[in-house]
């Protein structure tokens, strides 16, 4: 079994979560290169019942009665929660079928949510019947007016640009369907619709008008035959261009931007044959991807830009700092409205292709929002444990720091990474800690006053650093 | 990822402006009002959505129009702002009722009008024609036109010579070589720091500074991370002056949220001297449904109230200009990215169309209407029902590049495109 060093253990930490505590990515380390996957992969045998217990208490049984109670509810997740791969794997699943709140109604967002949680690691095959079954999905491409007497093409089309396939093979660059197999392929799903609630919203769920669905022979990708929507899944999920699209989309997402080089392509293909060689088994494919040696070469370290909730919630986690997603009657918003602020509102995606990523969160007003969140996150000098937001404790200061000032940087920037800086890096973090206001060399000593002080102004400039934006 | 975004990474020249302006701090309102005689200043209005050229200046002569709008069709006798002034600027044609501030400039001879403005083979998605007009390119792929504009134009000159009003500059700015700040309120844009220890606050800064000094020629998204975080922070700073130092008895309309864009680009246009290309968005112009107020109310709605955003947020602005003695500088060119179909749907709305009718207004420019109406003859239009666009809007920016700033358009557009003359 491949060993796997704490550097190495950070990096699967930070691709496959959000980061985490020393405690934390020793424990990988303990578990080998295959083993560290595979904990955090098969995340149902980690007990989560802390954070189940914490959820309890905010947000009762979960009917939730606002957008921003859904996205509270999945930030605190993200935060608290000791299965972290379950939330990425489930945001990565809300970046690809984007689907957004604005327009689908916001329970039936909290609803996606589980079924993206629940089959997240499932057969693509089924995922996708899921995908296509969902209300807020049959709200959002206009499944429920696509009817036997007038098809609506939205779903159709998504389905195979966007969920599947691509316009194009990734591989070999060639048409994937017509506009006459997006017209087909709308009839396939016709008469599926919504079994609304009323009194339960919450329970609403999929239902199939057998009434509006056509049920005649439709001609799709040169084969004619009464096929139904969860044949057309089954067609999809069976093409090459699939594996080679959804191969692609995860790479991107966990490893590093593919280019179009022979080298990139025999990846594309090598890990296609593994969603073909294990039955459209997600679970098998993204295990592979994160105990590759791609995965693990230099080229993929810091080869990413970190998303608002990567950024934010990494400070959190890596520092062992407090969050507080607070109740009805103290409720936290200051984590979702920065996060929005720096270009990412959860359960609104900038439109159904999902957020830009990586070099898409960069502008001005996204960068200032990052550094104010870390300024006001390093400063927030809250001493009520019971009150709303994320803040560092003293005493949690204290466990951050060392004797000695550049020590005390030293060790700030193992907790955040490690990062890899130079001497000109520390040397500035160093000479931060030491001097007054005035810029005299007064040095450093850990007491009440510097903790006060210099230490949380260092973990505001520390948060700001070029090499924490990057994962 | 779009190459030209990797680009723009490894070139990465953010810093270079940056750095040249910082010693350029803001020395008081005087110095930008006198200013550089030779200031030339664009504003950029870009209507998100599609706007209804058709509805915003009417051919109330043509029959075919009322044939099409049975419901929408502004008649000739309602072509009277809410003071009962007629709207109408030519024997053809009349600007909607809620368009009255602009009529008055239009009168002044501050207001042209270019009709029939699109392009070959045009795309009715938002997206893709959208990006065609950002960038003048048929593939809506590349740098965006000012963003090119601004290379040859704006290198060397401090970090705000561009900036963009909204939570995302747009693609018209898209650069290999500028990085264009975006401000979507001036509360948020500013870099706090601890307000307990307000002393240690140039401490913080100075370290920043020499973090965000370092280079990383190995990694772009570190370039990138470093090159906009940089700017963000100078940038912001110099823009705290902005509203602090501006004064002004001129009254924007309240619940406008163009005439509040504009009041910022006029705060920043008044403290930072070097402040020439501005760009604010607004909409939504997607009116499929209920465009209008209802059956029987067409001059209230979705539409008549942009417009009536539109007009009086400019008419303010240009007021404001006046006072500040910047009205000779300033050329204000709205667009939005296609018109709307001719012939109205079943939902009291319009659905996405082609050519439509855009403003260039200020003193720099020669009023009057430009460019041909398209024909609203049924033979004239093309498959989808749509106009056929009589002016390329490559032209426009031509004019605008030549005419206005003074650049050379056939570097920035890679072809030489006809003037349309709206410039004095």
């Amino acid at each position: 079994m491949a060993s796997i060093n704490y550097e190495e253990a950070a990096h699967l930490l930070r691709r496959a979560g959000f980061g985490g505590s020393p405690e934390d990515i020793n424990g990988l380390v303990a578990r080998g290169r295959e083993g560290a996957v595979d904990f955090l992969v098969n995340y149902e045998s980690i007990d989560n019942s802390a954070l189940d217990a914490l959820l309890f208490k905010s947000f009762g049984n979960e009917n939730f009665r606002l957008p921003s109670d859904i996205q509270r509810w999945w930030l605190t997740r993200m935060i608290h929660t000791r299965r972290p791969f379950e939330e990425k794997m489930t945001f990565f699943w809300h970046n690809h079928f984007a689907t957004s709140y604005f327009k689908a109604f916001y329970p039936y967002m909290a609803i996606q949510n589980k079924t993206l949680r629940r089959h997240a690691l499932d057969r693509f095959d089924t995922l996708l019947v899921k995908v296509a079954e969902d209300p807020a999905m049959l709200i959002w491409l206009d499944g429920v007016l696509n009817l036997k007497v007038s098809p609506n093409e939205n779903f159709a089309r998504e389905l195979q640009e966007l969920f599947t396939m691509g316009i194009t093979d990734m591989v070999t660059g060639e048409a994937n369907y017509t506009e006459k197999d997006v017209k087909e392929i709308a009839r396939c799903f016709t008469g599926y619709t919504i079994k609304v609630k009323r009194k339960k919203i919450y329970k609403s769920k999929f239902r199939f008008d057998p009434a509006q669905h056509d049920n005649t022979a439709k001609e799709v990708y040169g084969q004619t035959a009464n096929f139904t929507g969860e044949d057309i899944v089954t067609l999809i999920a069976a093409r090459r261009a699939t594996p080679r699209f959804l191969v692609k989309k995860l790479f991107e997402f966990f490893v590093y931007p593919l280019t179009s080089s022979a080298e990139d392509t025999a990846t594309i293909e090598k890990f296609s044959d593994i969603y073909i060689s294990s039955n459209h088994s997600i679970k098998s494919l993204v295990r592979a991807i994160f105990v590759s040696d791609e995965f693990f070469s230099g080229r993929a370290r810091f080869a990413l830009i970190k998303n608002p909730l990567e950024y934010i919630v990494s400070a959190i986690r890596c520092l062992g700092a407090t969050y507080n997603v607070g109740t009805d009657t103290r409720p936290d918003f200051t984590l979702i409205t920065r996060a929005r602020q720096m270009g990412l509102e959860l359960l609104n995606p900038r439109d159904v292709n999902g957020w830009d990523l990586n070099l898409g969160w960069l502008n001005t007003s996204n960068m200032l929002e990052r550094y104010n969140f870390a300024n006001y996150f390093a400063s927030n000098r809250e001493t009520n444990p019971d009150a709303a937001g994320a803040w560092l404790t003293n005493d949690q200061l204290r466990r951050l720091t060392e004797p000695t000032a550049e020590a005390t940087v030293r060790k700030l920037l193992t907790m955040l990474g490690p990062l890899k800086t130079d001497a000109q890096t520390v040397a500035v973090l160093t000479n931060y800690l030491e001097t007054d206001d005035q810029g005299n060399r007064v040095g450093f000593t850990v007491n009440d006053a510097t903790l006060d002080k210099s230490v949380r102004g260092l973990i505001h400039l520390m948060l700001c650093l070029q090499e924490f934006h990057l994962n | 990822m779009a190459t030209t975004r990797r680009q723009f990474i490894k070139r990465g020249l953010g810093m270079v402006t940056v750095s040249v302006a910082l010693p350029q701090v803001w020395l008081g309102g005087a110095r930008a009002q006198a200013g550089d005689p030779a200031r030339k200043i664009l504003v950029v209005i870009e209507m998100l959505g599609g706007n209804d050229g058709l509805n915003t200046v009417v051919p109330y002569t043509d029959s075919r129009y009322y044939g099409f709008r049975p419901t929408l069709g502004i008649k000739e006798t309602e072509l009277k702002d809410a003071q009962g002034r007629t709207t109408i600027i030519s024997d053809r044609f009349g600007l909607h009722p809620s368009m009255g501030r602009m009529k008055e400039l239009y009168d002044a001879g501050h207001v042209a009008i270019v009709q029939g403005v699109g392009y070959p083979e045009p795309s009715l998605s938002h997206f893709m024609s959208a990006d065609i007009w950002h960038t003048t390119n048929p593939t809506g792929k590349g740098d965006g036109w000012l963003g090119r504009y601004a290379e040859a134009a704006l290198q060397g000159q401090p970090g705000l010579s561009a900036v963009s009003i909204g939570p995302r500059p747009p693609k018209t700015f898209t650069s290999s070589k500028v990085v264009v700040p975006n401000i979507f309120s001036f509360d948020l844009y500013s870099f706090q720091t601890d307000q307990k220890y307000a002393g240690n606050r140039s401490r913080k800064l100075d370290a920043f500074n020499a973090l965000y000094g370092r280079s990383f020629p190995e990694n772009e998204f570190a370039s990138a991370v470093s090159n906009i975080g940089l700017d963000a922070v100078t940038g912001a700073s110099r823009l705290s002056t902005a509203p602090v130092n501006y004064r002004s008895t001129v009254v924007y309309p309240v619940n406008n949220p163009l005439a509040a864009g504009l009041k910022m680009l006029a705060q920043i246009i008044t403290a930072i001297p070097e402040a020439s290309l501005l760009y604010v968005q607004f909409g939504f112009f997607d009116h499929h449904a209920n465009q209008i107020g209802g059956p029987t109310s067409k001059l209230t709605g979705q539409h008549a109230t942009l417009l009536e955003y539109f007009s009086d947020g400019v008419k303010a602005f240009y007021d404001d200009m006046i006072e500040h003695e910047l009205a000779d500088k300033v050329l204000i060119f709205q667009w939005s990215e296609f018109g709307r179909r001719p012939n109205q749907n079943n939902s009291l709305g319009t659905d996405h169309g082609t050519a439509s009718s855009l403003f260039l207004i200020g003193n720099p420019v020669a009023g009057g209407l430009y460019g041909e109406q398209p024909s609203l003859e049924a033979t004239a239009l093309d498959e989808a029902g749509n106009l056929k666009f009589t002016v390329d809007f490559r032209s426009v920016y031509a004019t605008v590049i030549d005419g206005w700033l003074g650049g050379d358009s056939e570097v920035v557009l890679g072809s030489r495109y006809e003037n349309v003359g709206f410039i004095r």
